[in-house]
């Protein structure tokens, strides 16, 4: 345990926080004890291990390398990929320790470890466990199965202020070091301002019209305007007392909701795709222009079934964590739901006999993909 | 004192990698590949693990032996087969995509030496005991162990500057490509708990860079390291306190 470690990768979570690789013991778990792989993020580890311990679970619990990165942005950016589980696999001395060659792998981490490479280059069978370290004891205890809630990811309120305070926390810190220099006095309005426009918006953001981050945000910029508005006509000129409060929320929902997508577990990202079209392809590690992912939201490609190839393997019903496939009366794939797709390419990843592709889109086509 | 954290950065582009490698070190990185080279004799089958752009073996090469060598990292192993092509040592450079973790695939009893430069830092712990366990395997008797690498100095003073200085360097590559190298705490230790008969262990950059030479002892059923598998692999679990 290290609380500065923990405290830096829950404000400062664009930034990688690694752990060492190695298998952990969690409780005591013996050679039929299941055994659960997860990234190298201090993060995760933190609240994977405290969860399994409350929980009073006995498993053995593998550490991969994801370049100290959480698991699914880690899947998403190939970080934590097949390599890192098959190295862990062979080189923890795990296979001494168990019976059975069955690895649980969270299903989040299926845009980037392939299931069906990792048996064939390991011999270990690969189960999708729960999106949520809560529900693992309840998986564990009921025979390895998972109800459609386990599947899904979810972005309740909880996980909204956790994730936008991950992301966010840099933005608010830089915000403030700006006021700090420039204008002092309003340091004190900045602070909670800007804390207070985060946490009503992380909470209520569900509810606010619009489909994208930046919709929901210039909707309410636009009603902070008019009160802006209102308040300068109403009071005598340049009196207005909530002019700088105003100011500063306008401009800190830009900040929060411009790329809201891209820090919910159910929404697309909406800067990737609009930086590619603007020609910006990357920013220092991360890559996003050429990505199939960014292609799949920029309209370029779309994910098609070709549904005599299918084999009936299950894996896009199990990986995908909106919910967009499922199995038809044939056992074979349908693509039920495609509007929740977020283009994580988890199904993409798995698929077993290559029925789901990418395909270019007559736009695609039009921007140079063949 | 010295530390080569910055090779992440560089390694981004392989085809700069080994001049910009040399220049950075001011000469040292040359100097460590010369003197692995010099310990391998002509007509030796040697396996070089993370063998990055193949600068080391190629000199190995020169010098009369045939290597394997493998990476991790598509743009190296792009680089390498393309060195070995360019220099015409198809026949005796040959380039694998892998990690250390494919070393159980190659044949036991099969090389004349091991041999490998700045690629155990970049390893977990368990990764290079897995790489020295396989290493041992693959060897011949008498095989030798030939491995060069950052390495935590002896005394604490030591390892204080050694953190000060690598610091900056440490920084600097964090920001741009999000990772970094550890040194070993110590590398011939960990050679011989693989059942390695240590031979020599050159220090130098102020105690912080380690040459180590070992070889395999001869398969008697006496010298074969302990494969016990309630043994192997306890006492070193990286595991958090209070798990057990």
């Amino acid at each position: 345990m290290n609380p500065v470690k923990t405290l830096w990768s829950l404000l400062f979570r664009l930034f990688p926080c690694p752990v060492p690789l190695g298998l952990h013991q969690v409780g005591s778990p013996g050679p039929d004890s299941p055994v659960l792989v997860t990234c190298n993020f201090h993060l995760t580890l933190q609240r994977l291990l405290r969860v399994l311990r409350r929980d009073g679970v006995d498993a053995w619990l593998l550490v991969a390398e994801s370049r100290g990165v959480n698991v699914w942005c880690a899947a998403g950016g190939d970080e934590f990929n097949t390599h890192s589980v098959v190295s862990s696999v062979k080189t923890s001395g795990i296979a001494n320790k168990v019976k059975h060659r069955r690895l649980i792998l969270p299903p989040l981490a299926a845009p980037g470890v392939r299931a069906a490479d990792v048996h064939d280059q390991t011999g270990w069978k690969v189960s999708w466990g729960p999106v949520r370290a809560r529900d693992i004891a309840q998986y564990l205890s009921e025979g390895k199965k998972r109800d459609e809630p386990m599947m899904r990811a979810t972005y309740d309120w909880k996980e909204r202020l956790d994730t936008g305070l991950g992301s966010l926390f840099p933005f608010y810190l830089v915000g403030a070091l700006g006021f700090a220099v420039l204008a002092p006095t309003l340091l004190p309005a900045y602070l909670w301002v800007a804390a207070a426009c985060f946490v009503l918006f992380m909470l209520a953001c569900p509810w606010i019209p619009g489909e994208h981050g930046l919709t929901k945000v210039l909707i309410l910029d636009a009603a902070l305007g008019l009160a802006l508005l209102a308040g300068e006509i109403l009071w005598p000129s340049g009196t207005f007392p909530a002019r700088v409060h105003l100011v500063i929320a306008m401009v800190s929902l830009l900040v929060y909701g411009s790329e809201l997508g891209g820090l919910a577990s159910t929404m697309p990202s909406d800067l990737d795709p609009f930086m590619a079209k603007l020609g910006i392809g990357a920013v220092g590690n991360v890559a996003w222009a050429g990505t199939v992912r960014t292609e799949l939201l920029n309209g370029y490609r779309e994910l098609q079934l070709e549904h005599e190839r299918c084999i009936g393997c299950r894996q896009c019903y199990q990986v995908c964590p909106l919910g967009v496939w499922e199995m038809g009366q044939d056992r074979r794939a349908v693509q039920a739901r495609p509007q929740l797709c977020t283009a994580c390419r988890a199904c993409l990843v798995q698929c077993r006999s290559g029925a789901i592709q990418a395909r270019p889109t007559r736009l695609g086509l039009e921007h140079g993909l063949g | 004192m010295f530390s080569y954290v910055f090779m992440k950065l560089l390694e981004r582009r392989p085809p700069s990698y080994d001049r910009q490698m040399d220049r950075s070190s001011g000469g040292r990185v040359l100097q460590i590949k010369k003197q692995v080279a010099s310990q391998v004799q002509p007509g030796w089958r040697v396996l070089e693990l993370g063998c990055g752009t193949g600068e080391l073996a190629s000199m190995m090469v020169a010098g009369g032996a045939s290597v394997l060598g493998f990476d991790l990292s598509p743009a190296m192993v792009d680089f390498a087969r393309k060195r070995a092509d360019d220099e015409g040592l198809e026949q005796r450079f040959q380039v694998e995509e892998m990690g250390v973790d494919g070393m159980d695939s190659l044949e036991a009893n099969s090389f004349d030496a091991v041999v490998s430069t700045l690629v155990f830092s970049e390893l977990s712990t368990d990764e290079r005991r897995f790489a020295l366990e396989q290493s041992l395997r693959v060897l011949r008797d008498d095989g030798r162990l030939v491995l060069a690498d950052e390495v935590l100095p002896r005394s604490a003073a030591g390892r204080t500057l050694h953190a000060m200085v690598r610091a900056p360097m440490l920084a600097l590559t964090y920001l741009v490509t999000s990772t970094g190298t550890k040194p070993i705490p110590d590398l011939a230790e960990e050679v011989q708990q693989a059942g390695f008969t240590l031979d020599q262990e050159t220090r130098s950059h102020g105690d912080s860079f380690a040459l180590v030479l070992a070889h395999r002892p001869p398969r008697t059923a006496a010298t074969e390291p302990p494969m016990d598998p309630e043994t192997c692999c306890t006492d070193s679990l990286p595991g958090p306190e209070g798990d057990r």
